[in-house]
């Protein structure tokens, strides 16, 4: 029982400082000036624009990252599913990305799409599709989708695994009966694979969804959320409101309604699912 | 058993490799320039197979030796960074370990409480271990770091290794939740009739039916606990205590940035990731079946 209160307690103690940071005016070099702000930190962040830029970048982030990865990953279990010879060598392979930490390869990123020496600019003249070096991590709509790449090539491997997990778990008698039937490859993917991954497939996106749109450091490492502000989402507008405004009432204000929305996405997900059901398996 | 045709297999040999190429070029491109010489670095065309393979970048990166950048025939010297590669990595390694024993350590025995005991609030700990584990870090960071100054922790790795323990701990928790919960009750309680002890059972018949769930989570500790950058970010200022993450962006200051040296240190921070990968693969997928992730 001490060990469930040191949980608990470890748990939940930062997530209420947090909420109650959000309702204070606090410099950390003069903790002595705090005091107690009601709702202001919340009124700043409604009149600032830069939140609401922030909060559509994300937005749109979001979404070209989850239809991507949603896509690759389920396009990749498939090929993974197929029973061949040495197929778990690739299995591996395909999924460590999800492992490599992810200033290794922002790093990486930064190296490939160097402008002047990058290799990505190289194979493209090389390949005649542009004239001239592109800077990537330069220019507002580059940068954004530079870091939606680095979100999906670590990602996918996410959905990848769920929707091979439970591949698996689809009986073969279905697919032998539609094929007695005549169903071609595609008919038998519409009509039994892709009912049966339903479930998780609701899961996976939304599960990602709530963390995708939350992340802080896939966009932070590759552009800092630059250039100018073009790559800021909430994560990136709370760190530089604490960081470089040192305001962390405000960032913390940010960081209630992340928490607020990410609320809402659990909501669905408990709509979805009944909560007190196992998670799938 | 569904088999394809010799023609099929080839094709989907052919579109295996090219993908699989696809997704590790980026991490072949670091171990390819990690493994060149400065002067070929920077060459166009660009190779991928370095024309004079040499271990130079680990080598300066493991001793710790003082660069100099060769730009046309001159020596400029960079940054200090890889003098303190090796106490980043000791660090790394160090918060990493210990953030993940104090977790497991928690998360075990908590687990073990809420699903053999009854008292109240039992049931409300893996909801908010749900709840937990859904929370981003950035949400975290700033009020964790106001708590370590007040404990007068912050700029050491002990602050790091709590940090990273409030991070790791409610996945940790639900994950041994739902897997002491599938354990069954009836061989613990035939053994306490027989006299055992509750700490022997513990240790005896729980533990071991326990350990693939343990491992996992301990496994995605690991992985969080190494990979992180904001918390250590904001928590550590002073270099010499800083982990890899951090540390490794202090390679871009100075007026040249050394890539060879900056992709060995990419690799150099993998390679642990790696070989806890290939050996825990089984235990890897297992944790993601029990809807233990984090990312």
């Amino acid at each position: 029982m001490p060990f469930a209160v040191a949980a608990l307690v470890f748990m939940v103690y930062p997530v209420a400082e947090a909420v109650r940071l959000a309702f204070y005016h606090y410099n950390p070099l003069n903790p002595d000036g705090t005091n107690f702000a009601g709702l202001d930190n919340f009124r700043a962040i409604a009149a600032d624009p830069l939140f609401w830029q922030s909060f559509r970048q994300a937005a749109v982030w979001t979404a070209c990252s989850i239809v991507l990865q949603t896509a690759i990953g389920v396009a990749l279990a498939l090929l993974l599913h197929l029973p061949l010879r040495g197929i778990s060598i690739f299995r591996g392979l395909l999924l460590f990305p999800y492992i490599v930490p992810t200033v290794v390869i922002a790093l990486i990123l930064q190296w490939m799409l160097n402008a002047d020496v990058g290799v990505v600019n190289w194979s493209l003249r090389g390949a005649g599709l542009i004239d001239e070096n592109v800077y990537w991590l330069a220019s507002p709509g580059l940068a954004m989708l530079s870091t939606i790449a680095l979100n999906v090539w670590k990602y996918t491997p996410f959905v990848t695994i769920c929707v091979l997990a439970r591949l698996q778990t689809i009986p073969l008698e279905l697919y032998d009966a539609a094929k007695v039937d005549g169903a071609g490859t595609f008919r038998r993917f519409a009509d039994i694979t892709l009912p049966q991954l339903a479930d998780v497939l609701a899961v996976v996106v939304i599960f990602r969804t709530i963390w995708t749109f939350n992340k802080f450091e896939e966009i932070y490492l590759l552009t800092r959320g630059g250039p100018g502000t073009s790559t800021f989402n909430l994560a990136i507008y709370s760190f530089e409101q604490s960081v470089a405004s040192l305001k962390l009432g405000v960032g913390a204000a940010t960081g209630v309604v992340m928490m607020g929305l990410l609320f809402v996405g659990s909501l669905v997900y408990v709509r979805v699912f009944r909560f007190d059901e196992e998670p799938s398996q | 058993m569904n088999t394809l045709g010799v023609l099929r297999q080839v094709v989907a040999y052919l579109v295996l490799l090219v993908v699989t190429f696809l997704i590790c070029f980026p991490l072949i491109w670091a171990l390819s320039t990690s493994l060149k010489a400065p002067k070929d670095v920077m060459a166009t065309p660009p190779q991928l197979l370095p024309p004079q393979p040499t271990l130079e970048n680990y080598r300066n990166l493991v001793t710790g030796k003082q660069q100099y950048f060769r730009a046309d025939q001159s020596y400029v010297p960079t940054t200090a960074a890889p003098q303190h590669f090796m106490s980043w990595f000791g660090n790394s390694v160090v918060v990493s370990l210990g953030s993940t024993a104090i977790s497991i350590l928690i998360s075990t025995l908590a687990a073990y409480s809420v699903t053999r005991f009854r008292y109240w609030g039992r049931r409300i700990v893996p909801y908010f271990s749900l709840l937990g584990y859904m929370v981003p870090s950035i949400i975290l960071v700033f009020p964790l770091f106001l708590v370590m100054t007040e404990l007068r922790l912050t700029n050491s790795l002990w602050s790091l290794t709590f940090g990273y323990v409030s991070i790791t701990l409610p996945f940790c928790m639900w994950l041994l939740w739902a897997f002491f919960r599938s354990i069954p009750i009836e061989l613990e309680e035939a053994a306490m009739i027989d006299g055992a002890s509750r700490l022997r059972v513990f240790i005896d018949i729980v533990l071991p039916s326990a350990a693939p769930g343990i491992i996992a989570a301990a496994i995605f500790s690991l992985i969080v606990s190494w990979n992180d950058f904001l918390f250590a970010r904001v928590f550590i200022n002073s270099i010499e205590n800083l982990p890899l993450t951090v540390g490794v962006m202090h390679f871009f200051e100075g007026t040249h940035v050394d890539w060879g040296l900056m992709m060995a240190a990419a690799v150099l921070m993998t390679v642990p990731m790696a070989i806890l990968f290939m050996l825990m693969q089984r235990h890897l997928v297992a944790g993601f079946g029990a809807g233990a992730v984090k990312g």
